[in-house]
């Protein structure tokens, strides 16, 4: 067992609730419900997990079907399968591991956000120089 | 100022209970001894030495002793101290000796830590842990307050305090459950001795919580130190006061 890992679900073991952690927890059983850490999930091969799971770090080695939020850090590995959104800061998928839905980085909407954001009296408008300036071949002046 | 409270089943010869009073008086820390009997048993001894105002209350005999006086007197500012006599080594950890003249003189220098203790519904009282005295693999669902674990386990262990658990939070109780893993079939059998190994770390579990119920098919012994504190199904909690407790210098 883990030393550092404040909850432990084990193989075989079935849980059904919403399981919220201060501390990591690592899942090898079944999990119907949320899971939510302040640190740390790892789910192992043998786990099954319906429902969402939010932390700061996710590893995942066994099957997810829901929502998998980790503020910094998720991990599919190889035996890794994820039916469901997934939103992540920084994503590691290795080759092998199944991942069905939607994929968005925590970081992109607001970059998103900085794009779509209309100028503001106080921001300042590129100043354009005046036509006539730029009509070297007289398309625009009186003849 | 010390009230002490023999268990003499656990003493080994009468005499031992000469030797121990002997002892505390040459140290100086000789008070009042008592003996539970049919009339008035450990629970009134203690009541008795609460209002007599004695601000030690000492139990000499192992984990029965230790935890039905603790379950008496937690969160009461008086202390409670122990002589073990054939008790489990979770307990003996606890207070830093096993050997009983080291007890004794760790009355002496007074050194008291506060710490919780766990609850059953039905008023017991536990200073290390219960186990689930389970023969066979048996169902056993665990409710907290925001989920249920249910499995086939053949061990549950709810700790207030034990060696091989690390304690990361002091109001809460550590759940460590193994369960039985299943019989593997066809080829699987033949090479379940290569996973068997790996398979058993992976059928622990842990849980850390104030509280919770503890259900079986059928009813299961609660053991502390192997005596029967309750039978299931049983709500367990962590004490929501300290005890004083008089421990070794080295715990």
């Amino acid at each position: 067992m883990e030393n550092n890992t404040d909850t432990i679900i084990g193989i075989n073991v079935t849980l059904k609730g919403n399981l919220h952690n201060k501390g990591s927890i690592q899942v090898n059983g079944n999990i119907e419900g949320e899971v939510r850490s302040d640190e740390n999930v790892l789910i192992g091969e043998t786990a099954k997990i319906k429902g969402p799971v939010i932390a700061k770090k996710i590893e995942i080695s066994g099957e997810v079907k829901g929502l998998v939020d980790a503020s910094e850090k998720l991990e599919i590995n190889s035996s890794g399968r994820i039916y469901g959104d997934i939103n992540a800061k920084s994503l590691v998928i290795k080759e092998g591991a199944i991942f069905v839905g939607k994929s968005t980085s925590s970081s992109t909407p607001e970059k998103q956000g900085e794009l779509k954001k209309a100028p503001t009296e106080k921001d300042e408008v590129p100043k354009t120089e005046p036509i006539e300036n730029k009509d070297k071949l007289g398309f625009f002046s009186k003849k | 100022m010390y009230y002490y409270i023999f268990d003499l089943k656990k003493c080994r010869k009468h005499s031992q209970v000469a030797d121990i009073k002997n002892y505390l008086a040459s140290l100086g820390i000789s008070g009042e001894f008592t003996y539970p009997s049919a009339a008035t048993n450990i629970e009134e001894l203690v009541d008795l030495g609460l209002s007599k105002k004695y601000n030690t209350i000492v139990g000499v005999g192992g984990d029965e002793i230790a935890d039905r006086i603790a379950s008496k007197i937690v969160g009461h500012p008086e202390a409670m101290g122990l002589i073990p006599l054939e008790a489990s080594s979770d307990l003996t950890h606890l207070i830093g000796t096993a050997n009983w003249k080291d007890a004794a003189e760790n009355l002496r220098y007074r050194r008291i830590i506060e710490t919780r203790i766990g609850l059953t519904a039905n008023g017991s009282g536990f200073l290390t842990n219960l186990n689930l005295n389970l023969k066979n693999p048996t169902e056993v669902t665990l409710e907290f307050r925001d989920y249920l674990v249910q499995a086939r386990a053949i061990s549950v262990l709810v700790s207030n305090f034990s060696q091989g658990v690390k304690k990361i939070a002091p109001d809460h109780l550590d759940i460590v459950m193994k369960n039985a893993a299943p019989k593997p079939a066809g080829l699987l059998a033949t090479f379940s001795n290569l996973f068997s190994s790996k398979n058993e770390n992976l059928g622990y579990s842990m849980f850390r919580a104030r509280s919770l119920r503890i259900f079986t098919n059928s009813q299961v012994n609660l053991l502390s130190g192997g005596y029967v504190v309750a039978k299931t199904p049983q709500l367990v909690e962590s004490s929501d006061e300290d005890l004083r407790l008089i421990v070794g210098k080295k715990t």
